[in-house]
């Protein structure tokens, strides 16, 4: 099944990271950077997916390395669902594209994408495993610089678990699984209390009063924001440095299978930190690892502690987890300083005592540098939580200040005979232990529990059940009805599902069957739940069980037209959006149902997608998510509406304008945030979707329309000049790092990002300075926007001094498009640099007002990269921020703009800036500080 | 409820736009929208254009109702022959004022800045964008731009009862039917003049003000 990306299974390195393309350890000691940089090897690899070019550039070896998960695999690319859903569908429905695929979701390319968020929904809910070691074994793993105990030792190992994994179905039916992977856990953490009702309901408002403003108390949706937040800074003031191209520039048009490398960590982040909540059982612990290590004075006696702190009698872990779960024991050998005789005879005693469930684990206890020879980078967890992952990066940018960086903070070794052996004791544990326990399991509840339920009999039994309950509730009190656990199951008396009732096994059997991939099992299962919840008015169960029964009812093989589609499943993901969000103020579980349902009935195809937008336009309409989620979900809308293919030659059916429309949207909403990469990338989709239109002019036929879009560009190219200028400055001040890579950047910069990579390239002479480049990029991509602008600003029409190069979609229409006078002054735009300069001139002259918030802005996000304070109100906060910071503005208005006010000094204003930053130095640092 | 009304042309492009608002209920006639809910409508309205390329397969009619929603804005469509299309977009009284998307704080700073470097040249935009719609516009009863634009602070109290409070309801279909066959029997009669030809702009001030009068009667 895993494609081209698969490398071979011996390889070491490329076997564990390849689950996250966003995420990838980088050795930091070849990189021809900056200082700055280097002390951030954290956070460093999220700008890679979109910065190829300056990974091929500065570290050809890591890139080889990783080429393959850069870059999605070329054969998934060819069953995409968007090629899949609906094209080459003859006009039988009444709508273009109405059918969708039959088969499952788990068949389409889309599940072995890494960045791709079905993928993550498989990888994310997944068995968790619970660790709870002895003290020796936290000391031994310490040793080998793992501060995080055991946990962190494992964790990234089981994102992938080596090998096929077969999992046998309800039926008995089985199916090898290449991409199985469990999740660790601290044993006892991460727990949601029941009764607290976590989530603020806004996040834009002020925190609610009697909150406290730790992080621990911010809700998950928060921190997954702020973590992508700290990302997105980090890649604009990366390519603010110059170092990196602002976009892909392989990237033609909306590739929709490609995920946004945000978007995917947004949604990563989303369901990474799943909380250990009553109403679903995904985070409890399937199995518990129990380690000792061989050091231990007396071993078993240790087990047998560890074992009774693992029981429900302990308090250690909330009563609605069933206690029951596997337990597996570990003893880790001490390669270096046990003897391996005597572990192997503990270990024989282990077994006698505990049974099968058993291994002995031996790695070294030295820790491994990178310079030795079997040492092999240990990845990052690719699941971490989000506030794992903020106090790292807080931590990285703590530890920038002060340059004593320790590389193994971050950068960690292990040696390879380490890794292997875990990975074989991780195999083990889970194709001997814990799949097999929860086969035997599931199949157990399923005949004793659920299948009661599923007869006429066990309709009937519940029927009566509340029947009764209906009448002893006048009759008798309520502490014998919950002496009797059969009629009734004691949740409005505790507010949870003790485990042992029917309610919570059947819920754990779904949620097993759903881990196990038997999509089918866990559909009916859930469906029971769904109505017995809400006979028991458990909301947040009920809302849980509806999201559960829509993702396995669209992730399964499905027979049911769309129009049953719409039927069955809108009516469960709105039930679950409205009790989460409503009912239970869960903003965590509102925003997750929703976006997941997005995501899968956007791989659904057809008609699914005008579903999946709905449903995005619902969550942006309830506000649901903060400023970035929002742009994210802007964003992604777009590439649903792009994921819908046409019909015949026309394309009819598709959403080209839509797509397009939501991609200016999104610029809008990056713009506003001050991230100006994001928001030219978007422009750019919006660009090239425009002109896959049949029509010539795409939208910019209306005034309005392309105004604002001019509008947009003109605010996306001062932000991302100024951020440059400041980087530049910034660099000079610092002491000239990587000069000559700026000059080159940024002409790469201007003629890529900008999506007309033949055009641009050819037209501008490599000699040529900057400005003239990206003048005639803007104007050659934005052609009618500037014309609009040109038009309106100036009355002259220039004389046509070049030929004019009419852009992408030539004119087909000759004809009409000779008469009519608004279309005689097309010629203009497309020769006149001048005339675009014209168009903006106006903009320093008259007035510095329109651009004042804008560089007031920029003067902000510069003092923060001087000062290095987190990016974060920069983003937030995109006004024009005067505040404290007013006496940077002066010095910043007359450096960049007051120098002149034609038009040939603005761009004798840019040329200045751009040489500055990029050759002299001295003299540019001096005047972007002022 | 503030309309915007815009005939399509073959290519995408507009040949004519009006945005006007209800005359009902003692409505002023006046469109509510701002700045920057101006420039999102031509959005809306050209990424409705999918919509009908699909709808207009399944549908028999020339008149095909709703056909789409943005958030508040909801899109009516009526085919004319020669794909020429009416859009009309209409937005019921409570966001009015708002574009209706849930615009971050900073989204205005962009309207603010994009509407100052409108406002700066007042004398070169309109005349240029509008090179003969300016005498139409003079001659013209209802709302010009530069009114428009002074008077979208202060809207006056919502209607609720009236089509505008439900874009969904039959009453108001059928009113928007109304209104686009009177419009339609006007741009039938403005097109047949010989100098017009496919695909061009309508700047007949008689047929604007034609269409002026369906909107007060209608909507």
């Amino acid at each position: 099944m895993q494609s081209a990306d698969n490398a071979p299974p011996n390889d070491p390195l490329a076997s564990l990271p390849m689950a996250n393309p966003t995420m990838k350890p980088l050795p930091s000691k070849q990189r021809g950077q900056p200082l700055i940089l280097d002390s951030r090897p954290l956070s460093q690899p999220e700008a890679q997916p979109s910065t190829p070019i300056r990974e091929r550039r500065t570290n050809p070896s890591a890139a080889s390395l990783f080429r393959s998960t850069l870059t999605p695999p070329p054969g998934s690319r060819s069953g995409s669902p968007a090629s899949m859903g609906s094209p080459a569908r003859s006009l039988t429905g009444s709508v273009f594209g109405s059918g969708g695929f039959k088969q499952s979701l788990l068949d389409t390319a889309a599940a072995e994408n890494p960045g791709d968020p079905l993928n993550l929904i498989l990888k994310s809910f997944v068995p968790h495993i619970a660790i709870h070691d002895s003290e020796d074994v936290e000391h031994l793993v310490k040793e080998k610089g793992f501060k995080g105990g055991l946990f962190e030792l494992l964790r990234p190992f089981g994102e992938r678990v080596q090998g096929r994994v077969i999992i046998r179905d309800s039926n008995g039916a089985s199916r090898t699984w290449d991409d199985f992977s469990v999740r660790f856990t601290k044993f006892g953490e991460a727990v949601e209390d029941p009764d607290r009702l976590p989530d603020p309901r806004s996040l834009r408002g002020p925190p609610p009063n009697g909150q406290p403003p730790g992080r621990k108390k911010t809700s998950l949706v928060q921190q997954v924001e702020q973590v992508v937040e700290k990302h997105l800074g980090f890649a604009e003031e990366e390519a603010s440095m110059g170092t990196a191209t602002p976009t892909t520039p392989t990237r033609q048009g909306l590739d929709t299978d490609a995920t946004s490398p945000y978007y995917a960590l947004y949604i990563r982040r989303l369901l990474s930190g799943i909380p250990m909540a009553s109403h679903e059982t995904f985070s409890h612990p399937v199995a518990c690892v129990i380690a000792i290590s061989s050091r231990h004075p007396a071993p078993i006696e240790a087990l047998r502690q560890l074992y009774s702190e693992t029981t429900p009698a302990e308090q250690r872990i909330p009563p609605w987890i069933d206690g029951d779960f596997l337990r597996y024991y570990v003893l880790i050998h001490d390669e270096e300083r046990s003897d391996i005789t005597k572990s192997m005879q503990l270990f024989d005693q282990m077994k006698r005592h505990f049974g099968l469930h058993c291994h002995l684990l031996r790695i070294r206890s030295s820790q491994s540098a990178q310079t030795d020879d079997d040492s092999i980078p240990l990845p990052r967890s690719d699941w971490m939580s989000a506030s794992e992952e903020l106090a790292d990066i807080e931590r990285s940018e703590q530890l920038k200040d002060s340059f004593d960086d320790d590389p193994h903070l971050f950068n960690r070794y292990i040696f390879e005979s380490d890794a292997t052996a875990i990975r074989t004791f991780i195999r083990e544990m889970v194709i001997q232990s814990i799949i097999p326990t929860m086969e035997r399991n599931v199949s157990l509840w399923n005949d004793q529990v659920a299948s009661r339920r599923r007869g006429i009999s066990g309709r009937f039994m519940s029927l009566s059940k509340r029947f009764t309950m209906f009448g002893s509730s006048s009759s008798s009190s309520s502490s014998s009805r919950n002496s009797t656990s059969t009629s009734s199951n004691g949740f409005d008396t505790l507010g949870y599902y003790r485990p042992d009732t029917p309610e919570a096994i059947m819920r754990r059997l779904a949620d097993f069957a759903f881990m196990l991939r038997d999509w089918k099992l866990a559909m009916s299962t859930y469906d029971l739940l769904r109505s017995d919840f809400q006979n028991d008015k458990a909301w947040k169960y009920h809302a849980s069980a509806n999201e559960m029964a829509a993702l396995s009812l669209l992730i399964m093989p499905q027979n049911m037209s769309s129009k049953n589609r719409v039927e069955i499943i809108n009516p469960m993901v709105e039930q679950a959006l409205y009790s989460y969000h409503t009912r239970c103020s869960s903003l965590y579980g509102a925003v997750r149902s929703t976006l997941l349902s997005l995501e899968l009935l956007r791989l659904r195809g057809g008609t699914g997608i005008d579903e999946s937008v709905r449903w995005g336009t619902r969550l942006l309409e309830m506000r649901l998510l903060g400023p970035i989620g929002d742009a994210l979900l802007r964003e992604r809308l777009a590439v649903c509406y792009a994921s819908k293919g046409g019909t015949g030659s026309q394309l009819w059916g598709s959403r080209r304008r839509k797509s397009a429309m939501w991609s200016v949207l999104a610029a809008q909403a990056w713009v506003s945030m001050g991230k100006y990469l994001q928001a030219q990338k978007c422009l750019a989709d919006a660009r090239s979707m425009y002109s896959l239109l049949p029509s010539e002019w795409g939208v910019q036929g209306f005034n309005g329309a392309s105004e604002f879009l001019a509008g947009l560009n003109d605010a996306v190219r001062d932000g991302l000049k100024l951020t440059r200028e400041y980087a530049g400055a910034l660099e000079e001040a610092e002491g000239g790092h990587g000069q000559n890579n700026e000059g080159e950047g940024l002409q790469f910069d201007e003629s890529s990002n900008l999506g007309i990579p033949p055009k641009a390239t050819g037209e501008a002479p490599p000699d040529k300075p900057e400005t003239k480049v990206q003048v005639d990029v803007e104007q050659d991509g934005f052609n009618g926007q500037s014309t609009m602008s040109s038009q309106q600003a100036q009355q002259q029409a220039q004389p046509p001094g070049a030929p004019p190069q009419i852009p992408t979609p030539t004119a087909s229409l000759s004809s009409s498009s000779s008469h009519s006078p608004e279309i005689d002054s097309e010629p203009v735009p497309p020769q006149s640099g001048g005339g675009f300069e014209n168009a903006i001139t106006p903009t320093p002259t008259s007035g510095n007002s329109p651009t004042r918030p804008r560089k007031a802005s920029m003067a902000v996000r510069a003092s923060r990269v001087l000062s290095a304070v987190d990016l974060e109100q920069a983003g937030l906060g995109p006004g024009p921020g005067p505040g404290p910071l007013s006496p940077l503005m002066p010095a910043r208005l007359a450096s960049g703009s007051g120098s002149g006010s034609g038009s040939g000094s603005v761009s004798g204003g840019r040329e200045d800036s751009s040489k500055s930053s990029s050759k002299e130095g001295k003299d540019g640092g001096g005047t972007g500080f002022g | 409820m503030s309309y915007y009304f815009a005939i399509i042309g073959t290519q995408d492009n507009p040949l004519f736009e009006y945005d006007f608002g209800t005359s009902k209920q003692g409505g002023d006639g006046i469109a509510r929208f701002t700045e920057q809910a101006r420039q999102l409508n031509q959005f809306i309205i050209h990424s409705s254009l999918d919509i009908v390329e699909e709808v207009q397969w399944t549908n028999g009619q020339m008149y095909l109702k709703l056909i789409d929603r943005f958030f508040t804005s909801y899109i009516s469509c009526f085919l004319t022959a020669s794909n020429i299309k009416f859009l009309l977009l209409h937005q019921p009284p409570s966001s009015s004022s708002s574009s209706g998307l849930p615009a971050s704080s900073g989204a205005s700073t962009l309207t603010s800045s994009s509407s100052t470097t409108l406002g700066q040249h007042p004398p070169t935009s309109t005349s240029t964008s509008s090179l003969s719609v300016i005498p139409s516009l003079s001659t013209l009863t209802g709302g010009g731009n530069s009114s428009t634009t002074t008077l979208v602070g202060g809207g006056t109290s919502r209607t609720s009862t009236s089509i505008a409070a439900n874009p969904t309801s039959p009453q108001t279909e059928e009113a928007i039917r109304n209104f686009f066959t009177e419009v339609y029997e006007n741009y039938v009669k403005a097109i047949m003049s010989p100098f017009y030809k496919t695909n061009m702009e309508i700047r007949s001030p008689v047929f604007r003000a034609r269409v002026a009068a369906a909107g007060r009667k209608y909507l």
